[in-house]
C-alpha cells in the first residue's frame, strides 16, 4: 500500500539530493520517496563504483607549456591564448562531470574540497597545476583527511598560490604554513606564531615548477634542525608537518564544522557526537554520520545553494551537459554570480549564504537558466496542465511550492518552458530550504 | 590563425594589475541607485570620464593631415581617400567613421590635443600604458586617479570603473576605486520576464533565506524603475557603447561619481589596419555622440568632459601587410559642452620624424593631465604628478 509522504520526508529527501548529489536526476525524487528515507541515505553515500556517467566524458589531456613568454610576441599569445582556452576547457571538463555523474557524491565531495583549499587559477595561471590538484582533491575526497593533507601541503598549485616558493630558510615566507593552519586543517587560535614560524622552516626547501605543478624537495635548502610546533618537538618535513597538524583534536573539530557549515546548516552547531565519526580522519564516515544525522527535518537548516550547485543541479534536471552551451557566456554568467570553478575570490574560498542573493546576480541566473532551458529535456512537464506545477516539483525535487511560485508557475503552464524557467528562478530552487 | 589583438585583459594580466580588483568594490545597482538618492552629487561639479583605446590607435588615420603630401605618399596602401574624410581645417579631417565627433567639433565641443607622448617614447605596448596611466615615466606603481583618490575622502564612489577588472590608473597608494558592471544593466526578458516579477512577493511559509532570495528579485525590478528607462538594451550598441550608456545614465541618476573609465581594445593594426580601424572609430563615435545626447539633456550637461586617448599613435610609414607597427604620439581629444573646442598644441610635421619613423612629441600628456586636474579636480598638478607642474587646460 502506499503511503503519501509527510511534507518532513519531501524535505529531507530534497536536502539529501541537493546537498550530496547536485539534484536529483529527472524521476528521482519520487522514486526516492516511494523507497524510503533510509534507501535515499545509502544512495547518496553511494560511490566508487564504475560509473558510466563520468566514463562519457573525455579525459582532458593538458600540455606541460613552459615558463612564461618574454615580451610582447607573436608566441607569447599564441601562449596566453592557449592558457585561456586550456582553462575554458578544464572548467567546462568538470561541470560536466558534476552534471552526468551518476554517483556524484565524489565530485560533490572535490567541489567541497576545492573550496577547502581554496586555490585559484588567477594566481597559479596554469590550467595544468590547477588540474592535478584538481585529480588530487578527487583522489581523496571521500578517503582518510590525513593522506589528503599531506598531498596536498607538497601540491604544486598549492604551494603556488600561497608563495612557498618563495619561501627560503634564510628569508621565510609564512604564508602557506599560517593558511595550512589557520584555514585548512585547525581553525583560527589554534596555534601561536611561533608555531607559524616553525612551520614555515618545515616547508623550506620545496620548488614547485609553475607550468606543471611538479613539486621538488631540495635537502640543502630545507631546513633539517628539530623544530617545536603545537609542542612537539621534531624533525619535520612538509608531509611530516601535515601528519602532526591533522592529529591534533582540533583538526576533527575544525573539519566537521567546515562540513556541517557547507552542508547541513549555516545557523545552527554540529552536535560534539559527530567528531566520533571522524576519529580515524576518515572522510567517509564522517560524511555517512553527516547524512545520517537528525538534522534534515529541522526547518532551521536550510541553506542558500552555491551558483554552481544551482547550475549544476538544474543541468541534472534538464539533462544538459554543460559542454554543450556556449563556454564563454556560461562562464561569464557563472563568474557575474561569483563562483567560476578555480577562481575562488580568495584563500578563504567562497563565500555563503544571503551573500549569493543579490538583484545583480539575479539576471545572471535568468541568463544561465534560459540558455539550460532553450536545450534542455522537458518531458517531465509532459503533464496535463492541473498537474503540472506539482510534477515540477516532483521533477527538481522541491518539497513543497509556495502560494507565490505555485500561482505563478500556474500562469505559466500553456507553456511548459516557462513554467521550467520561472520554477529555476523560484527563491524555493535557489534555496535548499 | 594567431589572434594577435593586444586588448585590456592581457595588458592587465602582464602588468599584474589584475590583482588589484580583489581589493576593489563591485559596486551593485542597488548601491548605486541608494548613493544616488542618498548623497547626490551636488548641480556644477565636474566629471571627468576616461575613454581608454587599448593597443595604439593610429592617430594619423583619426585626426588626418591630408594635405601633407607624405601623408599620401609613405602610406598609400592605408591613406584614407577624400571620401572617407570629413575636413574640419584647411588641412585636417576626421576619419569619416566619426561623424558624430566632427558635428560636435562644429559646435566648439571638441578639443584636439595635437602629438602627445612623452619624452622618449617606448614602442612597448606594456611600458607606454604604465606611463600613461600612472603619469609617471620611472615606473611607479600607483595610478594618477588613484593618487587622486588618495587625497580625497574615502568614498567608494569617487571613481569607478566599468567592467570587471580596474585599469591600473584607478589604483592608488592607499585607496582603490570601485568597479560597476555594464552588463550588471540587462533585465530579463522575454515572455517570463512578466512573470519574474511576481516571484518577488514573499510568502507566509519562506523561510529566512527564501525570503532574502525573493528580495533580491524584487531589488533587481526596483532598481530598474529607480533608474527607470535608461537602462541601456542588451541588443544595441557596441561594448563601448554599453559601457558609455550605463556612465550617462548613472550620471543622469546624480551617482556621486567624479571620475569614469570606460574602454575599447583591439587598436593594435599590424594588419588590415582600414577595415579594423575604421570599425573601431565608428564604434568610438557612436558611443560617444549617443553619450553627449544623453548627457546634454539631463542637468549635467555643462560638467561633463570625456577624454579619449591611446597608449601610443602609430608609424608614419604603412607596412606591407596594410597595417601600422607601433608609434609615438598621437591626437587626445576632450569631448563636453564646457570644453573650449578647436586644436591646441602642435601637430607634428610628417617630415621630421625620429630615427625609427616616428612622430615627434609636442605635448606632453602630463600636461593634459594637469589641466584635468586643475579644471576637473581641482586639485594641484603637483600633488598628484611628481616634479611637474604644467597644465594644459581646455575649459
Amino acid at each position: 500500500m502506499r503511503r503519501t509522504p509527510s511534507f518532513e520526508q519531501r524535505l529531507a529527501t530534497a536536502r539529501l539530493l541537493h546537498r550530496f548529489n547536485f539534484g536529483p536526476t529527472p524521476g528521482q525524487y519520487t522514486d526516492l520517496l516511494e523507497r524510503g528515507i533510509e534507501t535515499t541515505q545509502s544512495t547518496v553515500l553511494e560511490h566508487g563504483h564504475f560509473d558510466s556517467g563520468l566514463d562519457s566524458v573525455a579525459p582532458l589531456v593538458l600540455a606541460d607549456l613552459g615558463p612564461f613568454p618574454q615580451g610582447n610576441t607573436s608566441a607569447a599569445m599564441t601562449f596566453w591564448n592557449t592558457i585561456e582556452m586550456d582553462s575554458r576547457e578544464l572548467v567546462m571538463w568538470w561541470l560536466d562531470r558534476m552534471v552526468v555523474s551518476r554517483y556524484p557524491l565524489t565530485e560533490r565531495m572535490t567541489w567541497f574540497w576545492h573550496g577547502h583549499w581554496a586555490t585559484s587559477i588567477s594566481g597559479v595561471s596554469y590550467p595544468l597545476t590547477m588540474q592535478k590538484q584538481n585529480n588530487t582533491l578527487r583522489t581523496h575526497a571521500l578517503a582518510n583527511f590525513r593522506d589528503m593533507a599531506k598531498a596536498m601541503v607538497v601540491d604544486g598549485a598549492l604551494n603556488v598560490w600561497l608563495n612557498n616558493n618563495e619561501n627560503y630558510i634564510q628569508s621565510p615566507n609564512e604564508n602557506l604554513a599560517r593558511e595550512f593552519m589557520e584555514l585548512m586543517t585547525l581553525g583560527v587560535n589554534k596555534f601561536t606564531q611561533h608555531d607559524v614560524t616553525a612551520a614555515a622552516r618545515a616547508l623550506t626547501g620545496y620548488s614547485t615548477d609553475q607550468s606543471n605543478g611538479n613539486v621538488t624537495l631540495n635537502l640543502k635548502q630545507h631546513f633539517s634542525t628539530p623544530l617545536v610546533i603545537l609542542g612537539t618537538k621534531s624533525q619535520l618535513n612538509a608531509e611530516s608537518f601535515a601528519s602532526l597538524v591533522v592529529s591534533k583534536d582540533e583538526n576533527a573539530r575544525f573539519i566537521m564544522d567546515r562540513l556541517w557549515f557547507r552542508f547541513v546548516s549555516g545557523s545552527t552547531a554540529a552536535p560534539a557526537s559527530l567528531a566520533g565519526s571522524f576519529a580515524s580522519r576518515d572522510i567517509s564516515s564522517l560524511i555517512s554520520a553527516l547524512v545520517h544525522s537528525t538534522a534534515w527535518t529541522n526547518p532551521a537548516n536550510a541553506l542558500v545553494k552555491s551558483p554552481v550547485e544551482w547550475f549544476v543541479g538544474a543541468c541534472r534536471a534538464l539533462k544538459v551537459r554543460p559542454s554543450t552551451l556556449n563556454a564563454n557566456d556560461t562562464q561569464w554568467e557563472l563568474s557575474q554570480m561569483g563562483q567560476l570553478p578555480f577562481n575562488p575570490p580568495n584563500v578563504g574560498g567562497w563565500t555563503y549564504g544571503q551573500a549569493w542573493l543579490s538583484g545583480v546576480a539575479y539576471q545572471y541566473r535568468f541568463e544561465l537558466a534560459q540558455s539550460m532551458v532553450a536545450t534542455g529535456d522537458l518531458a517531465p512537464l509532459s503533464v496535463s496542465k492541473s498537474k503540472m506545477v506539482q510534477a515540477c516539483a516532483d521533477w527538481l525535487g522541491v518539497a513543497e511550492w509556495s502560494r507565490r511560485t505555485a500561482s505563478t508557475l500556474a500562469a505559466a503552464v500553456a507553456t511548459p518552458s516557462e513554467v521550467a524557467l520561472a520554477a529555476l528562478l523560484s527563491p524555493e530552487y535557489m534555496v535548499s530550504a | 590563425m594567431i589572434n594577435c589583438e593586444f586588448d585590456r585583459r592581457r595588458f592587465l594580466q602582464w602588468t599584474g594589475a589584475g590583482i588589484f580588483a580583489t581589493m576593489s568594490t563591485q559596486l551593485s545597482l542597488e548601491s548605486l541607485a541608494s548613493a544616488a538618492s542618498d548623497a547626490p552629487l551636488p548641480v556644477n561639479t565636474p566629471i571627468l570620464v576616461l575613454v581608454t583605446l587599448y593597443g595604439g590607435n593610429d592617430g594619423l588615420n583619426t585626426v588626418v593631415p591630408f594635405t601633407d603630401p607624405v601623408y599620401e605618399s609613405a602610406r598609400s596602401n592605408i591613406a584614407l581617400s577624400s571620401s572617407q574624410l570629413l575636413p574640419f581645417t584647411d588641412s585636417l579631417a576626421f576619419n569619416s567613421s566619426m561623424p558624430s565627433i566632427n558635428a560636435l567639433y562644429g559646435q566648439n565641443k571638441v578639443a584636439i590635443v595635437q602629438g602627445v607622448s612623452y619624452p622618449n617614447p617606448s614602442l612597448s605596448h606594456f611600458s607606454s600604458m604604465a606611463i600613461w596611466q600612472s603619469a609617471s615615466l620611472t615606473g611607479v606603481s600607483s595610478g594618477w586617479i588613484g593618487r587622486w583618490l588618495d587625497t580625497q575622502p574615502h568614498n567608494a564612489y569617487n571613481a569607478i570603473g566599468v567592467g570587471s577588472t580596474l585599469p591600473p590608473a584607478f589604483v592608488g597608494e592607499k585607496s582603490v576605486a570601485s568597479m560597476v558592471d555594464v552588463s550588471g544593466m540587462q533585465l530579463p526578458w522575454g515572455p517570463v520576464a512578466s512573470l519574474l516579477p511576481r516571484l518577488g512577493r514573499s510568502s507566509s511559509s519562506d523561510v529566512a533565506l527564501e525570503a532574502a532570495a525573493a528580495t533580491s528579485i524584487t531589488d533587481l525590478f526596483s532598481t530598474a524603475s529607480l533608474l527607470g528607462p535608461l537602462i541601456p538594451k542588451s541588443s544595441t550598441g557596441s561594448m563601448l557603447g554599453q559601457q558609455l550608456s550605463l556612465v550617462s545614465t548613472l550620471i543622469n541618476a546624480n551617482v556621486p561619481t567624479r571620475v569614469w573609465e570606460v574602454n575599447l581594445s583591439s587598436f593594435d593594426t599590424h594588419t588590415g589596419e582600414q577595415g579594423d580601424q575604421n570599425v573601431l572609430l565608428a564604434q568610438v563615435d557612436a558611443a560617444i555622440g549617443a553619450f553627449m545626447t544623453s548627457i546634454g539633456t539631463g542637468s549635467r550637461s555643462n560638467d561633463v568632459t570625456v577624454m579619449i586617448y591611446s597608449e601610443f599613435g602609430r608609424r608614419v610609414e604603412s607596412n606591407a601587410s596594410d597595417g601600422t607597427d607601433h608609434g609615438t604620439s598621437a591626437p587626445v581629444l576632450l569631448i563636453g559642452n564646457g570644453v573650449a573646442g578647436g586644436l591646441y598644441g602642435e601637430q607634428p610635421p610628417l617630415n621630421a620624424l625620429d630615427v625609427n619613423g616616428n612622430l615627434e612629441v609636442t605635448t606632453d600628456f602630463r600636461a593634459v593631465y594637469g589641466g584635468l586636474l586643475q579644471d576637473i579636480l581641482a586639485t594641484p598638478v603637483s600633488d598628484i604628478i611628481p616634479s611637474w607642474n604644467t597644465a594644459l587646460s581646455v575649459h
